[in-house]
């Protein structure tokens, strides 16, 4: 800090003087014609300056070839002046419309979006308003440089995977701080029931104002301990100068389910599981084969089980805003009520949601504000969809059930009964089987409920003390709240509440408080001296957060007439969902923002943090980062070269520093603990914790250097920065011999990987007409992560997808998060088996028909072969996008404006599960794929000979090359047509706007991915699991119709 | 006006950043800290419990140790070709990695560390804080406990004694209690240098231990001096230590029927058998006994009822239609076929665990019926005669089970005969309660082959690799001195 300081002492003495040769005299005055001290008067493209005095005076001598004079000063628009003949030249500087002008939140504050020189990237809300979405994340994809987002399914209002820069971490999160009006506020999935719950989803999209992203440490370093994954700031919105402007923003919109997997029909389904059982050797009509079920009618049963989960879902949105502002008050109020339903049946998202934000001056002093937000959501769900995180192989996941459930029974029994047999599973109709499918997930959809309703108030209070028009003072205490009530509900005629000889039925309820308050102090400090401009902040802040959660659960009910937790029941409730803990940060931070005329930029930020979560020896950590930046175009030489004709701006700037991470830790973890139980009715106490009192942050050291050019009056805009990411002391679990008994792997500071990448932005107003404006926008990413150690003893980390299959694998001199796949090599034309590649690099064929068990395996020479499993795996392909972006077009004519953007990202890879389960030879259902199936000898196939049981030869036993796909993929990810109607017609309804729309989301996608979307996650938000598609539904595609009307 | 305001703000500001230090250092509610887990004589005794209620957990006790022990033989057939729950350990075809292999040894090595952990803290300050009496009875119940975990990881994971006398790898014998990171790296003990220790424990805990305690639940669910006794004729048979058997049998044996223990818990054979498998399951036939109650469950798919009943549970197994119960020997009278039933045209066991869900049934780990059996074995291996006395005790097994069958001397030519009907009264007694690995292994007998729908699984002889288990792929990742089987 002390270091920073010297060297801009030093920058500011380096002011030199030049010869003069003419006078020029003057006055510059406010909007109200009263003098300004200290404004800088400057000879454009030179170092020739002087400031104002008290009387906003000036005189300043000039080389006879000065052509323009500049005046600035903080907080009023720049004016330039040509100076001609002039001898006396008087200004007078409008204060600076920040609503009007680019500015950039940059925590605990703004900036001119010109004057940053760290890396942030701006969302206008418009880009994430008005859309069939629930969070307003869900729209950044293909947005902004560096940020990369993933939808994972079609569940609605599940958090998106969300990276800026790569993964930052691999135990803890990489979800970015993000910070809400000033309040950092919750985030991930708060539901505890089968329907996602967003705690994002609280701010209604069309409430907000800007996203502003900071990426590099130089802009995020202020929030120290929590700005590794970066920072997204959310402004809401304000009242505008002028009276009240009520505005009304509504649409309705249909959303479709998109490129299932075809499966076999009742016929095809039944012939092909009698061909794999008599290839098993083990058909008997009587006993052991399937048949096609019969109608009452005699017609065949040909049950599509898409056609019971998946629906076309309407949706709709209405929102109300009355917003305006006088010199003294500000104000926005708005209101919005959304409803909107999934693709799959009984998954439904409402939100109703008010803001208040207020801005109130009393006297030149003293102002004060605040906001306030409340939002209730429901999310709704009648089963497990099989998609969210640890979800993917729950029995009753509807995804899944859609393809894997027998074609030839039906759902119902010709009673209209539920067609379920004495476990709870699906029926097998006129089958000679055990079983042929999971859970009926019609009997699920009508009959249960996982419901989940959140209730948010976010809001905050401030007073702002402004001493001397270059100091201000300010505190802020903000809340946020976020009260969760799960419901489940699952009745005894389901699967999932089935209770072999009883009414069976099973309710959970719970409820979830977490609450968190922010108190922030900051003094800031802008001055300008002539040629200097300065601005200091310094500050302190606590936040605390603190949750608890409890519920019950009950079982098996006395009379199926009950249907919730308050019913009836036979067994003793149990708890469920219990929970509580806190966590407590404390911080004090200091930032300093220097530049000389425009051109030298200097920038430092300093954070000390002190975070409850780690250990004893290291709760306090100092972060801090600084940057620098240097505008050529004020240069002399710049209009020396003539360059300044074309470069309306390029500036060179860089950055460095050191943030932490610490997102997503226990709030306990760190110490060592034991905890109680029950034996036989009697209490118990046993270890359970191995602390760490070592534990301390995850480490950051990020370096930018970046280029800022505009051309032709920033008309086209380019912004490149290349970056890296270093992160050190990674917090692993490492785990100990388990002959040592120990209860946990204990988390310890070891690994270390990095990010490096670049990160180029094109804007460019392509055609600039009266009638006819073309802007277009394109920006791409590219990423490199590369892990570098992990801990002693871990010499490799094997991710599982819902713990039971391992397809990712992390280690060191790889990605992260790379597939672990045992390599195949086809399949046998001569016999149909499938051939495997061992560890050895050997091939073995398999054959489920063998006669024994130990003649399964086979070398291609005929003797026995060790079985071939994941113990052979290889570390096959990166899952981690190397390349994404996106590409904005807007085209107006007239009255009509046409949107389209496009998303891309490649060189990645998606493991699709979902094949191994659809090519399973079990009695699931297959994808059409295996009417391809070898029959006879020379037949040149991917699919081997159908045995029935087989679930190796197809990846279900575990995962196989064969079901890794290249996921690029280009997505026409939202159209927008509008129509404003003319101003003529508009006032004559006597409204201030009208605008027509129709919009179309995923309408198109091109990729060689053949599952439905290789834009997936079967693992959530997790670190090293991605790219897996493991019978995850399927994103939808929507087409809505909109009205914004002003009045 | 301005300054007042300011100063205030300065001022607030200022105290808001010091007050709530404290907070930085949060104590959790619902944990109690390692500094204060042997401070007061309750946190003793809870830890005591919580030695078994480890053991008790579904990966080892409360379920799948004693499943594991009985469908990786003969008597029962997988019906689901379930990974998850012991298609492997059924088909003989388990691998280092296989979940199975890995939990079990992690729970029961997580159990032994609980032990070592007490044991420590007890010398350390428990054993003052809870008084002389106490601190004996809970180091004595702590080293029984470690004894079994070690005893019960010797039947999966090491090559039974009888081979080379107990000379081949044993397990990484841990004594001091672990509680942070650390270097753990330990070989294998021989496998009689892990008996030696069982039976140094388990002599301890006979001196120590209490000989009953005041209410049934803990009496069936806690170590008192008989069971530790009933444990020693199992390790002992298990060494093939026939005299040493007959030793510890005799003080908790009299010597002719009706058989009962003298001293302490008075164990004894129940009329019925079926009530032993009833609530409260606390009758003085069981020994010691997992306890669960609608609070405390086994977990999923860790359930014997789960795995083995049909009508109450997942008819995970069914029984081997060329097994046990094929048997002619075992009438049609015995009450122990009771527990059978037929189901979608296959026979489980399908009663012995019926409490359904929850799954309520508590987990034999001893039964009295065990000593005598043991007691009779070691009594004619160590005679190698038709003794009266072993004939008397398989007797007391059977006829109390089925009224129309009693054994005499003469019922048997021979001292096999006898052993032969003694070890196949083992197989009908304890069918489901997983003593049947264990009894083909002590004696190096074969697994027979087995025939399921989806497919035949061969016999296991005691030279095959698969005979025992291998050892857990993370111990041979993590602790480079241990060495596979």
């Amino acid at each position: 800090m002390r270091k920073l300081f010297l060297l801009l002492c030093g920058f500011v003495f380096l002011a030199v003087q030049a010869q003069a040769q003419k006078t020029i005299t003057g006055k510059v005055t406010d909007e109200k014609g009263n003098p300004i001290a200290n404004v800088s008067v400057m000879v454009k493209g030179t170092t020739t300056g002087t400031a104002t005095k008290a009387d906003g005076t000036y005189s300043l001598a000039v080389p006879a070839s000065a052509r323009t004079l500049v005046f600035s000063y903080a907080d009023m628009t720049p004016e330039e002046v040509t100076i001609g003949s002039q001898v006396m030249i008087n200004s007078s500087l409008k204060a600076e419309d920040k609503s009007l002008s680019e500015v950039v939140v940059v925590g605990y504050g703004t900036q001119r979006k010109k004057d940053v020189t760290g890396t942030v990237a701006t969302v206008k809300g418009a880009a994430v308003s008005n859309k069939p979405i629930q969070s307003f994340e869900q729209a950044l994809g293909g947005r902004a440089a560096g940020v990369q987002i993933t939808i994972p399914n079609g569940v609605l209002n599940n958090p998106p995977v969300i990276r800026i820069r790569g993964t930052n971490s691999l135990s803890l999160s990489s979800y970015p701080l993000i910070v809400v009006d000033g309040v950092p506020t919750f985030t991930g999935d708060a539901s505890g029931s089968n329907a996602a719950g967003n705690a994002l989803a609280s701010i209604n999209p069309n409430d907000i104002e800007s996203i502003d992203i900071a990426k590099d440490a130089a802009s995020s370093a202020i929030y120290g301990s929590r700005a590794a994954n970066g920072v997204l700031f959310i402004t809401t919105k304000k009242g505008k100068l002028g009276k009240a402007r009520v505005t009304y923003d509504g649409w309705a919109g249909w959303t479709t389910v998109q490129r299932l997997p075809e499966v076999l029909n009742a016929q095809q389904y039944t012939d092909h599981k009698n061909l794999a059982l008599v290839n098993a050797g083990t058909y008997n009509a009587a006993s052991n084969a399937f048949y096609t079920s019969l109608n009452t009618d005699g017609s065949p049963i040909d049950t599509r089980w898409y056609d019971y989960v998946y629906r076309t879902g309407f949706s709709h949105s209405n929102n109300v805003s009355v917003a305006g502002a006088t010199d003294a008050t500000n104000y926005y109020f708005s209101m919005g009520y959304t409803s909107q339903q999934g693709i799959i049946k009984r998954n439904d998202f409402r939100r109703i949601n008010v803001l208040g934000n207020v801005d109130q001056k009393i006297n030149k002093y003293l102002s004060f504000g605040g906001k306030i937000s409340f939002s209730n959501e429901l999310n709704l769900a009648a089963a497990s969809s099989g998609s969210l995180n640890g979800e993917a192989f729950n029995t009753a996941g509807l995804g899944r059930l859609a393809f894997l459930n027998a074609p030839n029974v039906s759902p119902y029994l010709p009673n209209g009964a539920y067609n379920i047999n004495s476990s709870g599973l699906l029926g097998i109709g006129a089958n000679k089987q055990g079983q042929v499918g999971l859970y009926n997930p019609a009997a699920s959809l009508d009959l249960n409920r996982s419901n989940s309703e959140n209730n948010h108030l976010q809001g905050n209070v401030y007073i702002q003390l402004k001493p001397t028009n270059w100091m201000t003072l300010r505190t802020v205490y903000g809340i946020d709240y976020l009260l969760t009530d799960n419901e489940i509900w699952s009745d005894g005629r389901t699967g999932e509440g089935f209770i072999a000889n009883t009414f069976g039925g099973s309710a959970a309820s719970s409820y979830s408080k977490n609450k968190r308050f922010v108190w922030t102090n900051t003094l800031t400090l802008d001055k300008s001296w002539g040629k200097h401009t300065v601005s200091v902040l310094v500050g302190n802040e606590q936040q605390r957060s603190d949750n608890v959660g409890f519920g019950l659960s009950r079982t098996q009910v006395s009379d199926p007439f009950y249907t919730n937790l308050q019913g009836g029941f036979v067994q003793a409730p149990l708890a469920a969902g219990l929970g509580i803990g806190e966590n407590y940060l404390l911080s004090g931070f200091a930032s300093m923002k220097y530049n000389y005329k425009n051109k030298y930029f200097l920038s430092g930020n300093y954070r000390r943090d002190g975070a409850s979560q780690l250990g004893a020896n290291n709760k306090y950590g100092n972060f801090y980062g600084a940057s620098l930046g240097w505008e050529l175009t004020r240069e002399g030489f710049w209009e020396k070269w003539k360059l300044d004709k074309a470069f309306s701006s390029f500036k060179l700037r860089a950055s460095y520093g050191k943030v932490g991470n610490i997102s997503g830790l226990g709030n306990y973890g760190t110490l060592s603990t034991y905890s109680a139980g029950l034996y036989g009715g009697f209490a118990t106490l046993a270890f359970t914790n191995a602390g760490n009192p070592s534990l301390t942050w995850e480490t950051s050291k990020k370096t930018d250097i970046g280029l800022n050019i505009g051309v032709l009056k920033d008309r086209f805009t380019v912004e490149f920065t290349w970056y890296k990411n270093n992160i050190d002391g990674l917090i692993i679990a490492v785990p100990q011999p388990p002959s040592a008994g120990l209860p946990n792997s204990i988390n310890t500071n070891v690994g270390s990987m990095y990010n490096q990448g670049y990160e180029l932005t094109l804007n460019a107003n392509v055609v600039q007409g009266k009638n006819f404006t073309w802007t277009s926008s394109f920006n791409v990413s590219h990423n490199e992560n590369r892990v570098t150690s992990l801990a002693p003893g871990v010499t490799r980390i094997i991710a599982s997808t819902s713990g039971l299959e391992s397809p990712s694998i992390t280690l060191p001199g790889y990605a992260l998060g790379m597939l672990f796949v045992t390599r195949t090599a086809g399949v046998d034309p001569a016999t149909g088996r499938r051939i495997f590649i061992n560890a050895a690099g050997r091939q073995v064929f398999f054959d489920l028909s063998a006669p024994t068990a130990a003649q399964r395996y086979k070398y291609a020479d005929g003797s026995i072969a060790p079985s071939v499993g994941s113990q052979d795996a290889v570390i096959y392909k990166n899952t981690d996008p190397h390349i994404y972006g996106g590409f904005d077009n807007t085209f107006r004519y007239k009255g009509f404006e046409l949107n389209a953007l496009i998303t891309f990202q490649a060189d990645f890879w998606v493991y699709y599960g979902s094949y191994a389960g659809l090519r399973d030879q079990r009695y699931w259902n297959n994808s059409t794929d295996v009417l391809r199936r070898w029959t006879k000898p020379g037949d040149v196939t991917d699919m081997p000979r159908p045995v029935f049981g087989d679930n190796i030869s197809n990846g279900s036993s575990f995962p196989l090359d064969v079901n890794v796909f290249k996921g690029d993929f280009v997505k026409l990810r939202t159209v927008t047509l509008a129509y404003n109607v003319p101003k003529a017609l508009v006032d004559k309804a006597r409204f201030n706007s009208i605008r027509f729309y129709i919009s179309g989301n995923n309408l198109a996608i091109k990729t060689k991915y053949p599952g439905p979307d290789p834009e997936v996650s079967s693992n959530g938000n997790g670190a090293i699991n991605q790219g897996v598609d493991r019978n995850t539904v399927a994103n939808g595609r929507q087409i809505t119709v909109g009205l914004n009307i002003g009045f | 006006m301005k300054n007042k305001l300011l100063y205030l703000l300065v001022a607030s500001g200022l105290v808001l950043g010091s007050c709530q230090k404290s907070r930085i250092s949060p104590s959790p509610t619902t944990a109690i800290s390692d500094l204060s887990a042997f401070s007061t004589p309750d946190r003793v005794l809870n830890q005591v419990r919580s030695l078994y209620s480890n053991m008790r957990n579904g990966q080892f006790y409360g379920g799948r140790y004693v499943i594991y022990n009985d469908i990786r033989c003969e008597e029962f057939i997988n019906e689901l070709t379930n990974g998850v729950t012991g298609l492997e350990v059924w088909n003989g075809t388990l691998n280092n990695n296989n979940n199975q292999v890995t939990a079990l040894w992690a729970q029961a090595y997580y159990v032994i560390n609980l032990c070592n952990v007490f044991l420590q803290g007890m010398s350390n300050t428990g054993n003052t804080v809870v008084g002389s009496t106490l601190a004996a009875n809970y180091n004595g119940e702590a080293r029984f406990v470690r004894a079994l975990c070690y005893y019960s990881l010797l039947q999966l994971y090491a090559r039974p004694y009888y081979d080379g006398s107990g000379s081949r790898p044993g397990l990484p014998l841990r004594l001091t209690g672990n509680s942070g990171a650390g270097d753990y790296n330990l070989a294998r003990s021989t496998v009689n240098e892990i008996y030696t220790q069982i039976l140094a424990d388990l002599n301890f805990a006979e001196t120590n231990v209490p000989l009953t305690y005041t209410d049934a639940i803990s009496t069936t669910s806690r170590a008192h001096r008989n069971s530790v006794i009933a444990l020693k004729t199992r390790v002992y048979l298990t060494m093939q230590q026939y005299a040493n058997v007959i030793t510890e049998a005799n003080k908790i044996v009299n010597a002719t029927a009706p058989f009962a223990a003298a001293t302490g818990v008075a164990h004894t054979l129940q009329a019925d058998i079926t009530n032993v498998f009833k609530a409260p399951y606390t009758t003085t036939e069981s020994v010691f006994s997992m306890p669960f109650n609608a609070n405390e469950t086994p977990g999923t798919q860790n359930q014997l009822g789960y795995y083995f009943s049909k009508s109450f549970g997942n008819g995970e197994y069914s029984l081997n239609p060329a097994g046990i119960v094929a048997d002619a020997g075992w009438t049609v009278n015995d009450k122990r076929r009771t527990f059978n039933g037929t189901v979608g045209g296959k026979l489980y066991l399908n009663t012995k665990y019926g409490a359904g869900s929850p799954y309520t049934d508590w987990v034999p780990v001893i039964r009295y019926s065990e000593v005598l059996l043991n007691l009779a074995e070691a009594r004619v291996r160590t005679t190698n005669a038709v003794d009266a006395q072993a004939v008397a005790l398989l007797n007391a097994v059977r006829n109390r089970s089925d009224a129309t069958v009693t054994y005499t001397v003469g019922s048997f030519a021979t001292a096999t005969d006898l052993i032969n009907a003694i070890l196949k009264e083992r197989r009908i007694e304890f069918l489901g309660e997983g003593l049947r690995s264990p009894d083909l292994l002590r004696l190096g007998m074969t697994i027979p082959a087995k025939t399921a729908t989806s497919g035949t699984v061969v016999a296991i002889p005691p030279s095959a690799p698969n005979y025992i288990w291998p050892i857990s792929a993370s111990e041979l990742i993590l602790n480079p001195l241990c060495t596979d089987n």
